[in-house]
């Protein structure tokens, strides 16, 4: 047992019942609890030698027998196979431990360790994950469309993420991602959220993921495949739609869950708003050069172990493509997104099955037309074991003629990718990935293969359903 | 005009429910919500968010969870970050400024009880999923419902002092009966010869019970807590079984059972599922009895 008992643990509560003064049992005066507990110890002590004394068969316990130790081997695997232990990984994100700082060493431990432990708490939540992945493609010029993919034969560095989360005071919270790529350093995500308006209202500000669709505003941490879906990277920018902005939402009132988002970001960059001003650098000079997010998201639960979430967003914003006259042409992007999970709760298995549509509809008008393009993605994912998933996902997005962001998609590119993944605890992950890429503007189809690791150390904050 | 007044009448009269609405209070899980029901009574009305068949480590943050939380003036958490992996998206969805962390809506019942294994030393997650302030499974064990019935008493008499009286009163009278409990169980338990006063648990969850009832926990079927059992530690397991004389493996019904089945045959033993928490109508006290009848009909066989 790697931790002593502390001497309190063996002592009776107080026959009243009551809470020790203050309310934190580590603060009484420890001189009469020490030696009560150290009697009752030596009392307990006493008689389990007394009782193990008793027990002891005449001769030793034989070890278990070669057919034993098959029935025990059969049992755990039966036990995994059916994935009837638990997986240690909460649907909606991880359960984390945070470290406490270390205790100085010796037995001097105990006090110090706690007043360390006291000051430790102040900290915020501090996490480390790294994304490293090794990938085969059957073309030398892949088309993967997402900033953290593996996009060539050999390793990729997906990212190094460094989250930090902490409440600011009773008002606000600071939730930050930075991110180390093979590129640079980069500022993902760094916000401050509200933590107690009234009326059901949250606000956000500062440099976020915009809430188009289910699988924007996540981080690779919590995806279910290796990489982007080619529609996030098309219609919304290498790094997803973000940008620096604001979000008012809005917890309705009704009788199911329903939630309101307004937002309005700045619309350029290359990365993070393609489908926008992208890379161009105009200046704002009326709210309509900013992009405006809403989105409604409501949830169902079907039953205890039914739920379904369905979300309906659309992102208006200038386009750079105005020719001279600055913001005058614009970019409309429609969303929904669909998301059903079966998570029997009753079940000891803890198997969850999950499937997950979205599908974006974009307008741009651009000098003298206007283009419009569509596409899809939808995926299952089932965790059918203890430490085992397995997810399939299937993608069709639409091109257009002469497209000044993507001059190659012309017409309509669809893949279709399998995963397989193994969670050794739920602080670490190995994916094996494959995928079929069938661009209708090359020859042959590109065929991709990729085993991806995730590890993370430190506390990392719980995640959304 | 009349028919004005009446309408306005009857709005008024299916408004009124509304204003004389009890004491709000949300628990996270079963055990903490049946005392809340035992000591609010009938002037608090109390939701459970987790189910008493599903591990409090494992709950899905279903947003539907939030909505009881939008209007709740208590929210009671078991604390030691049992629920670290669903709770905080809900308190943080919910938007509820009376509820949040560090209110006095928040109760963290940790607060309130004596706790067992607390790390004195750096722990890591290589010893697999521990709890940096301690065990977080303290309700099992009815001593620790008592100090969390008297902490729930005087928290909502603070909030909803207008029955304050009520709340108090059975809050003491809860926390009697439940040291009383657990002392006429103690007694009864060690009635029992000392070599049968001893168990083998699944996960390291029931050790504040086993301290209620002066039982020893000989050794847990899994290797480390949340860590799998492998057959080599099983092996381990049922020699110390065969050594300790431990016939008894214990654990919740929402761990597998499959290893503890195969180790009490080898080990001519037998596995009790105790609960896991209160059902839905259940009380605590109905709930501690199931299980300590359980364990006391295994060990005495």
């Amino acid at each position: 047992m790697p931790f002593p008992v502390t001497p309190a643990d063996a002592t009776p509560t107080r026959p009243d019942g009551r809470a020790p003064a203050g309310g934190t049992p580590w603060a009484r005066p420890a001189g009469r609890r020490v030696a009560r507990g150290l009697a009752t110890c030596a009392f307990v002590a006493a008689v389990a030698l007394a009782g193990r004394a008793s027990a002891q068969p005449a001769s030793p316990a034989p070890a278990p027998s070669a057919a034993e130790m098959e029935a025990l081997r059969r049992a755990t695997e039966g036990d995994r196979a059916a994935g009837r232990t638990s997986p240690r990984r909460p649907a909606g994100g991880v359960a984390p431990t945070p470290v406490r700082p270390p205790a100085p060493g010796g037995a001097a431990g105990m006090a110090s360790y706690r007043a360390q432990a006291m000051v430790g708490a102040m900290n915020p939540d501090i996490s480390l994950i790294l994304d490293v992945a090794a990938g085969w493609f059957s073309d030398d010029k892949p088309l993967q469309t997402g900033a953290h993919d593996p996009s060539r034969t050999g390793f990729t560095l997906q990212q190094l993420e460094l989250h930090m989360a902490s409440a600011v005071d009773p008002y606000f919270e600071l939730q930050t991602n930075i991110v180390f790529a093979e590129f640079g350093v980069e500022v993902e995500e760094a916000y401050a959220r509200s933590l107690s308006l009234p009326a059901g209202l949250q606000l956000r500000a500062g440099q976020f993921l915009a809430r188009l669709g289910r699988q924007n505003p996540t981080h690779p941490h919590t995806w279910a495949f290796a990489d982007q879906p080619i529609l996030n990277g098309k219609m919304l920018g290498s790094e997803g739609l973000r940008g620096l902005g604001m979000e008012l939402t809005w917890l309705t009132p009704l009788p199911w869950y329903a939630e309101v988002v307004v937002s309005t970001q700045m619309a350029n960059g290359a990365c993070c708003a393609r489908s926008f001003w992208g890379g161009a650098a105009l200046p704002v000079r009326t709210p309509f050069d900013l992009m405006q997010l809403v989105r409604l998201q409501q949830f169902f639960p079907l039953d205890d172990d039914w739920s379904l979430t369905w979300g309906l967003s659309a992102a208006l914003g200038p386009n750079g493509t105005g020719n001279g006259r600055l913001g005058s042409n614009r970019t409309d992007l429609f969303a929904t997104d669909l998301y059903v999970r079966y998570r029997p709760v009753a079940s000891r298995v803890r198997a969850a099955l999950s499937w997950q549509t979205e599908a974006m509809l974009r307008r741009r008008q651009v000098p003298g037309r206007q283009l419009r393009d569509w596409g899809l993605t939808s995926q299952v994912v089932w965790r059918y074991a203890l430490r085992w998933e397995v997810g399939v996902r299937g993608e069709h997005v639409t091109g257009v003629v002469d497209d000044p962001l993507d001059p190659d998609w012309s017409s309509a590119r669809q893949r279709v990718s399998a995963q397989w993944t193994f969670y050794p605890s739920h602080f670490s992950r190995l994916r094996l990935q494959g995928s079929v890429d069938r661009p209708s503007w090359r020859i042959a189809p590109v065929y991709a293969a990729f085993l991806a690791l995730e590890v993370l150390i430190g506390a990392h904050g719980s995640h959304d359903f | 005009m009349t028919r004005h007044r009446s309408l306005a009448l009857t709005l008024l009269i299916a408004l009124l429910p509304l204003n004389a609405v009890a004491l709000e209070v949300v628990a996270t899980l079963p055990d903490l919500g049946a005392l809340a029901r035992a000591v609010g009574g009938a002037d608090a009305k109390v939701t459970v968010l987790a189910s008493h068949r599903q591990d409090p480590h494992y709950v899905d943050p279903r947003p539907s969870l939030m909505l009881p939380l939008r209007s709740a003036q208590l929210l009671v958490v078991n604390g030691l970050q049992l629920e670290q992996g669903w709770l905080p998206p809900l308190i943080r969805g919910a938007r509820n400024p009376r509820v949040q962390v560090g209110t006095q809506g928040y109760l963290d019942a940790s607060f309130f009880v004596q706790r067992l294994q607390v790390p004195t030393a750096r722990v890591s997650r290589a010893m697999g999923d521990v709890h940096p302030g301690g065990n977080p499974h303290f309700t099992h064990d009815p001593r620790q419902g008592a100090r969390i019935a008297t902490a729930l008493g005087q928290r909502m008499a603070q909030l909803d002092p207008a029955h304050a009286k009520g709340y108090l009163a059975r809050a003491k009278a809860l926390a009697t009966r439940l040291n009383a409990l657990a002392s006429r169980q103690r007694a009864r338990f060690a009635k029992l010869p000392a070599a049968k006063r001893k168990v083998v648990s699944y996960h390291r969850s029931l050790t504040y019970l086993y301290a209620c009832l002066g039982l020893t926990e000989v050794t847990t079927v899994e290797p480390r807590p949340g860590i799998p059992p492998s057959p080599g530690h099983t092996a381990k397991v049922l020699t110390t079984m065969r050594q300790t004389g431990a016939r008894v493996i214990a654990q919740e019904s929402f761990y597998p059972r499959r290893v503890s089945q195969t180790l009490a045959r080898l080990a001519k033993g037998r596995v009790v599922v105790l609960p896991g928490g209160a059902g839905p109508k259940e009380t605590y006290e109905a709930r501690v009895m199931r299980g300590v009848e359980a364990l006391h009909a295994a060990l005495a066989r």
